[in-house]
C-alpha cells in the first residue's frame, strides 16, 4: 500500500481528476486552487458540489478553473458497495468512487484515508492537498518557497488538519529539494 | 461500563440532522449516535496511514511523471 513507492501515475500528461470535497475547500482556504488548472479535466461528483457549496461555495466560482458537475451514470458494483460499508464512506467519497471508476485512468483527489483505502482497493490512484501543493513546484506553478510559506500557513489558514510532525516532516522533504 | 462525560460544540444543522436520526428510531439516543461516528472515525482513519498517504504525496509531487 504506502511502502515507500510513492503511487503515482504513469501517464506523462495531467491526468483527469476526480474531487472529493477536502482538497477544493483546503486549496481554496490557502489561495491555491487555481493549481487544478493544471489537470486536464476537473470532475466534481454532485454530492460533493452540493457539500463544497454548503461549507466553501467560492471554491465552486474560482475564475481561472472550470469544474465540471457530473453524477455517476453507472450502477455501483457489489465490490464497491460492500467497500463502502467496510469503510464507512460518506456519500460524497462514494460519489466519487463511483465517478473515478467510470473516468479511468484518472486521479482521485481526496484527503480522507478511508477513501483513499477504498480507492486502492479499485486500483484508482490517489492524492490529497499536499500532494497538490507540492506537485506545484514540480509543475512550476508556485516556486518552492511560495509553497513552504503555504505549508507553513495550514495551521492557520486551512481546515485541513496535520499533526504537527507530519507537517514538519512535509516541509523538511520540500526544503530538501534544490 | 465506566463512561466520560464531554462537551462539544456542534453546528446546527449537524445536530438536528442527528436528532431526526435518533427520532427516526435509527439509534438508542444521542450518545450512542455520538460514540458510534466517533467509533467508525477511529477505525477508519489510523494515523499511521495517514502519514503514509501524505508522505506519499510529497513523493508524487516532488518525482511524479504526470
Amino acid at each position: 500500500m504506502c511502502n515507500g513507492a510513492y503511487m503515482g501515475t504513469t501517464d506523462q500528461r495531467p491526468p483527469l481528476v476526480v474531487c472529493d470535497a477536502g482538497p477544493l475547500i483546503h486549496l481554496d482556504e490557502v489561495d491555491a486552487l487555481d493549481l487544478l488548472a493544471d489537470f486536464a479535466e476537473v470532475l466534481v461528483p454532485e454530492t460533493v458540489w452540493r457539500e463544497v457549496e454548503r461549507h466553501r461555495p467560492s471554491a465552486l466560482s474560482h475564475p481561472g478553473i472550470t469544474l465540471r458537475r457530473i453524477s455517476p451514470r453507472m450502477i455501483a458494483s457489489p465490490e464497491l458497495e460492500a467497500l463502502a460499508q467496510v469503510f464507512s464512506l460518506h456519500t460524497g467519497e462514494w460519489e466519487a468512487l463511483r465517478v473515478a471508476l467510470e473516468f479511468r485512468p484518472g486521479l482521485l483527489l481526496t484527503d480522507d484515508t478511508a477513501a483513499r483505502l477504498a480507492a486502492g482497493n479499485l486500483q484508482i490512484s490517489t492524492h490529497g492537498t499536499i500532494g497538490i501543493l507540492v506537485r506545484a513546484i514540480r509543475r512550476r506553478q508556485r516556486t518552492r518557497d511560495e509553497i513552504l510559506a503555504v505549508l507553513k500557513s495550514l495551521p492557520s489558514r486551512s481546515t485541513l488538519h496535520l499533526k504537527r510532525s507530519l507537517l514538519e516532516a512535509v516541509i523538511s522533504e520540500v526544503e530538501s529539494i534544490s | 461500563m465506566n463512561k466520560t462525560v464531554i462537551q462539544a460544540e456542534l453546528p446546527p444543522d449537524l445536530t438536528a440532522r442527528a436528532r431526526t436520526y435518533v427520532e427516526e428510531g435509527w439509534a438508542t439516543d444521542f450518545n450512542e449516535l455520538l460514540a458510534d461516528a466517533l467509533r467508525r472515525f477511529l477505525e477508519s482513519h489510523s494515523s499511521r496511514v495517514t502519514e503514509a498517504y501524505v508522505m506519499n504525496d510529497v513523493q508524487w509531487g516532488l518525482h511524479g511523471n504526470d
